[in-house]
């Protein structure tokens, strides 16, 4: 029985149940609205972290440097869209 | 067909090592689609026209169930490939089953959401901020919706076929589908809900 639930694994759920926690005090917790984005920004992230390098094994196997080319490669793109449109939609530039 | 057994089953062949190698590609590229749903709705989130906002329609406890449900099935999934690796199949299918009855539990907590939304007029048409936000909640409900349909197949081919390199190969690729979807989940979670109740 022991060995299906291999420490490393359960850990990371532990951790990952606890991430989620952290990211709940924003709703229950007074505080600023940059305070909470902060938190909420670490945690998501942290917690992505998580899933892909303990549950998804991002980082074994032989196709490891394209592997993680071609991740970089998305979130890159996916931050420039999103920061990009806020920046010349909603805050406005000069 | 070469099998190289020093290798876990589901890279054992050149096809198979590429198989996951294709596969990350095509999460890189839907990174990018959601990363598209996310930009309309950072861009949207305040055009409530006459409509309700974020904050007058979400609940926390559906919200929180369902982040629990695809955690823990984020989990055992994960145990799932694991058992496989130490060629346990019949945990394997146990863990494989788990994941996919919270799976379907996740999909009756959001119906159960998209119906609460219906009746308090926030519905498609409502307003920009409505529409952009069933369209990410549905892009993603869609996505765990079709993972289902593939994991039932995938665990039947299983239960017939046992653990070849072909199915742990398809396995394997779907874990990492489903994790991929429990990461968007947390981004949806934290940045369309939290941030929104906030």
């Amino acid at each position: 029985m022991r060995e299906l639930f291999p420490m490393k694994q359960v850990n990371g759920f532990i951790f990952s149940l606890l991430l989620t926690v952290v990211a709940l005090s924003v709703y229950f917790l007074e505080m600023s609205f940059q305070a909470g984005l902060t938190i909420l920004t670490v945690t998501a992230f942290v917690q992505a972290g998580v899933q892909l390098i303990i549950f998804m094994h991002a980082g074994e196997g032989e196709d490891k440097k394209t592997i993680y080319a071609s991740l970089y490669y998305g979130i890159f793109l996916a931050l420039v869209t999103v920061f990009g449109s806020l920046l010349a939609m909603v805050w406005g530039y000069l | 067909m070469k099998i190289d057994s020093t290798q876990p089953l589901e890279y054992s062949t050149e096809q198979n090592r590429l198989n996951i190698l294709g596969f990350w590609i095509f999460l890189g590229a839907e990174i990018m689609l959601f990363a598209t749903l996310f930009t309309s709705y950072f861009v949207y989130e305040n055009r409530t026209g006459s409509g309700p906002g974020g904050a007058d329609i979400f609940e926390i406890t559906p919200v929180l169930i369902e982040t629990i449900l695809l955690l823990t099935s984020s989990f055992t999934i994960g145990l799932a490939i694991h058992a496989m690796r130490i060629q346990r199949t019949k945990a394997m299918l146990g863990f494989f089953a788990i994941t996919l009855v919270l799976g379907a539990a996740f999909l009756g907590v959001e119906i159960y959401e998209f119906i609460h939304y219906y009746h308090v007029g926030a519905t498609l048409q409502t307003s920009a901020f409505t529409g952009i936000l069933l369209t990410t909640l549905g892009t993603h409900g869609a996505h765990v919706m079709f993972g289902l349909f593939w994991g039932i197949f995938i665990f039947i081919q299983i239960k017939k076929q046992g653990l070849t390199p072909q199915t742990a190969n398809k396995s394997f690729i779907f874990s990492l589908y489903w994790h991929f979807l429990d990461v968007m989940w947390i981004f949806i979670f934290s940045f369309i809900y939290l941030k929104g109740m906030m």
